[in-house]
C-alpha cells in the first residue's frame, strides 16, 4: 500500500510539473508532494521491500544467469543462511546465487536475495572468505542501504521524471517500472563509501558469530588489492565501491574483534572441495 | 577448459606475492603478538607473502629473513603496478586474443559490466530456480556443525550499534 502511495504521490507531482501556467503555485505543491514521498518511501514495509528486491534479482539475472552447478549453489547458500540466521532479520527469504560471470563481485538486493560472481567465487582461498563477502552483502540489506539509496535517488529525480511520467498511459506501471531502474542503476552506480565501509565492520562481525575465522574478509580485500584496478575482470567493482586498500585502512579499527575471532575455522578444505567439485 | 583453470587457480594463490609494509613492523618467529620477535622491519619493506593464518601472514624480507607480520600490516603491489595484460580467469575463460593485433575479443560468456546491468531484462526463470536451492534455518544449522562452526555472540561496533 505504501508504495501506491508513492506512486499516487510522484503522479500528482507529474501533473504539477506539467501546467506551466501555475508554476508559481506548483513548486510549492511539488516540494510538498516531495517531502511525502519521501516520507512515505520510508515506510516501505518489509513486503515491499521483498517485492523490490526480487524485481532487481530478476534483472541482475537476466544480465548474467546462475552458474549451472548444483552442488555449488546449495553450498553458497548453507553459508549464507546460517550467516544470516545469526542477524537481528533471520527470518527474511534469504536467497544466495553465483553468477556465471568471469566479472569479480558481488551484489545484495532489498529483502535478502544476495550474489556472488563466480569470477569472485574462484579467487577466493577458504569458506571464511566466502562468509565474509556474504556477510557484507547481507550488512547491506539489514541496513536497508539499497532501499535508502532507491528512496533518495527517486526524491531528487522526482522533477525531472515528472514530464515524462505524464506522458504515459499506466502511470503505476511506469513508476514501478522507476523504482526498479532507479535500483538496478545502484548496481552499476554503487552505494555511499560510508554504507560500504559500514558493511564491512558488520560483515567482520557477521561473519565471526558464524564462528568463522574473522579474517575472511579483509583476506579477500588483500586479494582484490593485488589486482591491476585496470583489469576488466574488477572494473566495475572497482568504480563502485572504495579501493580495497582505504577499506583494508578502515577496518584497523576491528582489529580487537579480528584478532578474538581469528583463531575460528577458516574450512579451506571443504571450500576447495565444493569448487573442485564443479562439472 | 574450466577444470583445468580451476586446478591452475587454485594452487596458484599459495604463490609468494609482492608486498610492501605500510608501517615499521616486527617481524615475529609464529603467528602470535606474544612470539619471539626475528627483526623490526622498516616502513615501505618489501617482502614476499607466502601464506595467512588469522590475522598474520608470513613473509620473506628483502635479506631473506623469514618470520610473520600483521597482515593488516601490508599492501600488495597490484594497484598501480599494471601488470602484464588482462589478468585471471576472465582472460582464460572469456577472451580470446585475435591475429597479432592483440585485440580482445570476448567469446560468448556474458558478462557483468555496466552496459549489460543497464539493458538487462528480467529473468524470472532463473530467479524461481534460485528458490530451488534455498537452504532452510534447520538446514543450515545442520551444515554449520558438520564445520565445526559454533555460533559466537558478538556485539557489532558501537557506532553501529543504533
Amino acid at each position: 500500500m505504501n508504495r501506491l502511495r508513492v506512486l499516487a504521490m510522484c503522479t500528482l507531482c507529474a501533473l504539477c510539473a506539467a501546467l506551466p501556467a501555475q508554476a508559481q503555485f506548483n513548486i510549492n505543491r511539488l516540494l510538498d508532494s516531495a517531502r511525502n514521498v519521501g516520507k512515505a518511501t520510508q515506510e516501505i514495509g518489509e513486503k515491499e521491500e521483498i517485492e523490490i528486491g526480487q524485481d532487481m534479482a530478476s534483472r541482475l539475472l537476466g544480465a548474467a544467469p546462475l552458474m549451472a552447478n548444483d552442488g555449488v549453489q546449495r553450498y553458497v547458500n548453507s553459508v549464507g543462511r546460517w550467516l544470516a540466521s545469526q542477524t537481528e532479520r533471520p527470518d527474511l527469504p534469504w536467497r544466495f546465487g553465483v553468477l556465471e560471470a568471469p566479472q569479480l563481485n558481488a551484489f545484495a538486493t532489498p529483502g535478502g536475495h544476495i550474489f556472488i560472481t563466480r569470477g569472485l567465487l574462484e579467487r577466493m582461498k577458504s569458506e571464511a572468505e566466502l562468509a565474509g563477502v556474504l556477510a557484507h552483502e547481507i550488512s547491506h540489506v539489514l541496513k536497508k542501504h539499497h532501499l535508502k539509496a532507491i528512496q533518495k535517488g527517486a526524491q531528487m529525480e522526482l522533477a525531472g521524471a515528472a514530464v515524462s511520467m505524464l506522458a504515459r498511459q499506466d502511470r503505476n506501471a511506469v513508476s514501478r517500472e522507476k523504482l526498479l531502474t532507479a535500483g538496478t542503476e545502484l548496481f552499476s552506480r554503487g552505494l555511499d563509501k560510508s554504507d560500504e565501509l559500514e558493511a564491512d565492520r558488520l560483515g567482520v562481525v557477521i561473519a565471526a558469530r558464524g564462528g568463522y575465522d574473522a579474517y575472511g574478509l579483509p583476506s579477500v580485500l588483500q586479494t582484490l588489492q593485488a589486482m591491476n584496478p585496470e583489469d576488466s575482470g574488477v572494473a566495475l567493482m572497482f568504480k563502485t565501491h572504495p579501493a580495497p586498500a582505504e577499506r583494508l585502512d578502515a577496518l584497523e579499527r576491528m582489529q580487537p574483534t579480528l584478532d578474538a575471532y581469528a583463531g575460528q575455522p577458516q574450512l579451506a578444505e571443504r571450500f576447495a572441495a565444493t569448487a573442485r567439485a564443479r562439472r | 577448459m574450466r577444470i583445468a583453470a580451476l586446478v591452475l587457480l587454485f594452487p596458484a594463490l599459495a604463490f609468494a606475492e609482492p608486498a610492501t609494509l605500510i608501517r615499521t613492523t616486527e617481524l615475529k618467529q609464529s603467528p602470535a603478538s606474544d612470539a619471539a620477535t626475528v627483526a623490526t622491519l622498516a616502513e615501505t619493506t618489501k617482502v614476499d607473502a607466502l601464506e595467512r593464518k588469522g590475522g598474520w601472514t608470513r613473509v620473506r624480507a628483502e635479506g631473506g629473513a623469514e618470520g610473520w607480520v600483521r597482515m593488516l600490516a601490508l599492501r600488495y603491489a597490484g594497484a598501480g603496478e599494471a601488470k602484464q595484460g588482462d589478468a585471471g580467469i576472465s582472460q582464460i575463460l572469456n577472451v580470446a586474443r585475435t591475429g597479432t593485433s592483440g585485440a580482445q575479443v570476448t567469446t560468448g560468456v556474458r558478462g557483468l559490466d555496466a552496459e549489460q546491468l543497464a539493458n538487462a531484462k528480467p529473468n524470472a526463470a532463473e530467479l524461481k530456480k534460485m528458490e530451488r536451492y534455498a537452504a532452510s534455518r534447520d538446514g543450515a544449522e545442520g551444515f554449520a556443525a558438520k564445520g565445526k562452526l559454533s555460533a559466537q555472540q558478538v556485539d557489532y561496533p558501537r557506532e553501529d550499534g543504533r
